[in-house]
């Protein structure tokens, strides 16, 4: 599905990602977790054609993401709040994104149905606009909107930070499901280091831009995760020592 | 404590994001200002002399007195849609221990140093130099009447603020200036005159200014009392959170696949404070042939007509066109991750320009009082506009990569958005070219006016043709400058 080859991006001197090789299959539901700096956003902004790769491409479903738009119709995302339009109501921007991708207004009124949980009563009918919700409440919607349209990949970044606890738990549910019977191609990062394993098929960790663990999910998962980055706590205190 | 407010002023000013810019911006910048500022104080000097040698006989002073009531109506109004209300990031020092009222004083003292405070006094000091000296005035009454002056410009400086913040105060005072004007121009009551009078009074008794200094005294608490009584993360720090106002923008549907954008760029103008404030510039353009038509100077000299005529239809062109990106640039990596053709999201932005030109020139109609070859060059200057002038417009666009914030006012002349160099020279062709494209097929036709109107009118067609043409064209140097315009939106 998503096939990363030799990609690399420096500003200047300085290198801030460098992958040689990296697959990810249909339907696979892929973790990326590191640490600030690491270079998670970037390689998602990457993914997005958003940011220039320095070398290499990254090809999605076969089309070379920085040289044709044709990847857009499948593809839809959630990074941060600039995703969102401030000075539409949440429906307005449903109804907006629905549109984009070709969806008529039932189709989107069908698919917030199945999210009435997740929303918790605090998006809909609130006659606020986006820029006036709580930056909880904004990630609910903009997380719900990557969903409109029957995206075949989805991309979040950092979906967990800033939602309460009950919203957290839905959220890991609503992932879960997606990959599962859709076969939807789900890309989460987060610093959360139980939550991303809980939803993903495989867990990759960045470090210092670089791929420094690539495995699938298994009963030791976390452990490892968590000594590894108990680990690098220790090399850093070392280094600054 | 004033003196590290202040410091920590200075350094939110050097540090800001738009005085880091280049050098050449500064400096054209500077010579706005003092462009500006030199205008005003000529204008200062010229209002004693021009008056004296217009209307002989009458002091001057009775003049000025009886027309300055106009001058003060017209500055709270545009301060009301033009100045920004002093901000301060008041939230980190809720907690730390300074006394909330050494704050609102500080908040209340920075909104005085302002463009607007102090552009009244460029035109009143020169021109009570010069009646000074080449009048007969006494000292002391000018003196007087010049400080009245300064204390009533600052008056209307901390109206505008309570104006802009409660609406009750908004509805009082437009109640009272729509009813001031109403008697005036029905002719119930004159209002400039008894105004002339109360001015002239200032002049004639230095003591009165005491009234205008009450009055200061007065607005200041108001203001200071509004903020202290609400100086709670809740009230008067918080963004105001407004009712949404749904409306039904269904009709836009007849434009297609263009209507989504369309729409969403109706709720963007309608629902944030800087696109409503270039609406309202651009309503102002529709004025600008009121300077040129009914002026006798001109009459010999239609280019310059030629040159009104493309400024009356153009207001929203100009103004919103140039910064079309930036539009967008509070979810411009959403629009360009999500399913959006670069293609449509352009033509979108075309198509509301081109509606703009057309509502403009419909409003533009009461101008066939000033005769219909006017209005055939108002008409052709915005066939131009359509055809070829848009274009122009969203190629101009693409080179402009500053971040907009919607739902702030503008700043007058700490603003640098939109404002660059390459923008001066892109907006050179917009104007000059129908110019000449007018003033070419006169001359030939031995000065037929019709020809350069035809001329004029034909070109804006034949760039219609080459619409597709001109869109791909377009659509390769936004595509080009993609990564830098995502970069440059993002910093804050």
């Amino acid at each position: 599905m998503i096939s990363i080859q030799n990609i690399s991006k420096k500003y200047g001197q300085n290198t801030v990602l460098q992958i040689d090789k990296l697959e990810i299959p249909k339907g696979q539901s892929f973790g990326l977790v590191g640490n600030n700096g690491a270079g998670k956003t970037t390689l998602f902004s990457l993914l997005l054609d958003l940011i220039q790769p320095t070398t290499g491409y990254i090809s999605s479903k076969g089309i070379k993401v920085h040289e044709s738009e044709a990847w857009k119709p499948f593809t839809s995302s959630f990074i941060d709040e600039s995703f969102l339009i401030g000075y539409l109501t949440p429906e307005e921007y449903f109804y907006f994104i629905g549109d984009l991708r070709g969806q008529h207004k039932s189709d989107v009124d069908a698919l917030l149905a199945q999210f009435e949980d997740f929303f918790h009563g605090e998006i809909l009918n609130q006659k606020k606009y986006l820029r006036d919700l709580s930056k909880g409440n904004q990630k609910k919607a903009g997380i719900v909107a990557s969903f409109i349209g029957n995206p075949e990949i989805v991309i979040l970044d950092e979906p967990f930070a800033n939602l309460d606890p009950t919203t957290q738990i839905r959220l890991k549910g609503i992932i879960k499901k997606l990959s599962e019977d859709n076969q939807v191609t789900v890309l989460v990062s987060s610093h959360d280091l139980m939550h991303v394993t809980e939803v993903s098929d495989r867990i990759v960790v960045l470090n210092k831009g670089l791929v420094v663990k690539d495995i699938v999910k298994s009963e030791a998962t976390l452990k490892e995760l968590e000594a590894f980055f108990a680990g690098s706590a220790v090399e850093a205190a070392l280094e600054e020592e | 404590m004033i003196q590290k407010f202040i410091s920590l002023q200075w350094k939110e000013f050097i540090r800001s994001s738009s005085f880091q810019k280049g050098v050449a911006i500064k400096i054209l910048l500077f010579i706005a200002a003092a462009y500006i500022g030199g205008m005003a104080i000529i204008g200062g000097m010229g209002l004693y002399l021009g008056i004296k040698k217009m209307i002989p006989g009458i002091d001057p002073m009775l003049v000025v007195n009886s027309f300055i009531i106009f001058w003060f109506m017209a500055d709270l109004l545009i301060r009301y849609f033009m100045q920004q209300l002093p901000v301060m990031n008041i939230k980190p020092m809720m907690i730390i221990p300074i006394k909330q009222k050494t704050i609102i004083h500080f908040l209340l003292g920075k909104s005085v140093i302002s463009f607007f405070n102090l552009l009244p006094l460029l035109v009143a000091v020169p021109y009570c130099i010069t009646a000074y000296v080449k009048g007969d005035y006494p000292l002391l009454n000018i003196v007087f009447w010049l400080l009245s002056i300064i204390v009533i410009t600052l008056s209307l400086n901390f109206l505008n603020m309570l104006v802009n913040k409660s609406n009750t105060v908004f509805y009082i005072v437009a109640t009272l200036l729509v009813s001031l004007v109403a008697c005036q121009y029905f002719g119930i009551y004159n209002v400039a005159q008894y105004a002339g009078m109360v001015f002239y009074g200032l002049y004639m008794n230095p003591y009165y200014i005491v009234i205008p200094i009450a009055l200061l005294v007065i607005l200041y608490y108001a203001n200071f009392n509004y903020l202290n009584n609400r100086f709670y993360l809740d009230s008067a720090i918080s963004k105001k959170v407004k009712e949404v106002n749904t409306s039904d923008l269904s009709w836009l549907d007849r434009f297609g696949a263009m209507a989504t954008f369309l729409k969403n760029d109706v709720r963007m103008i309608w629902r944030n404070k800087r696109p409503r404030q270039v609406l309202f510039m651009s309503g102002l353009f529709l004025f600008y042939g009121l300077f040129f038509f009914p002026n006798p100077a001109y009459k010999d000299m239609p280019a310059f007509l030629a040159f009104a005529s493309i400024f009356i239809t153009a207001g929203f062109l100009f103004s919103f066109g140039q910064l079309v990106p930036s539009w967008d640039s509070e979810h411009y990596k959403m629009m360009m991750s999500q399913n959006i053709p670069y293609r449509q999201y352009l033509e979108s932005k075309w198509y509301l320009m081109v509606i703009a030109v057309v509502v403009s020139f419909v409003l533009s109609t009461p101008y066939i009082y000033f005769g219909w070859d006017k209005y055939a060059m108002i008409a052709a200057g915005a066939s131009f506009n359509i055809g070829i002038n848009s274009f122009v417009t969203l190629f101009g666009g693409a080179l402009n990569r500053v971040p907009i914030k919607l739902n702030e006012k503008a700043k007058a002349f700490s603003n640098t958005q939109g404002f660059n160099p390459t923008q001066l020279l892109i907006a050179l062709p917009k104007l000059l070219l129908p110019v000449l494209l007018f003033w070419l097929p006169y001359y030939l036709a031995n000065y037929n006016v019709n020809a350069g109107i035809i001329t004029l009118a034909i070109s804006g067609a034949i760039g219609l043709v080459f619409r597709n043409y001109f869109l791909t064209q377009i659509e390769k140097v936004y595509q080009k400058g993609k990564y830098k315009t995502v970069a440059a939106f993002d910093e804050k």
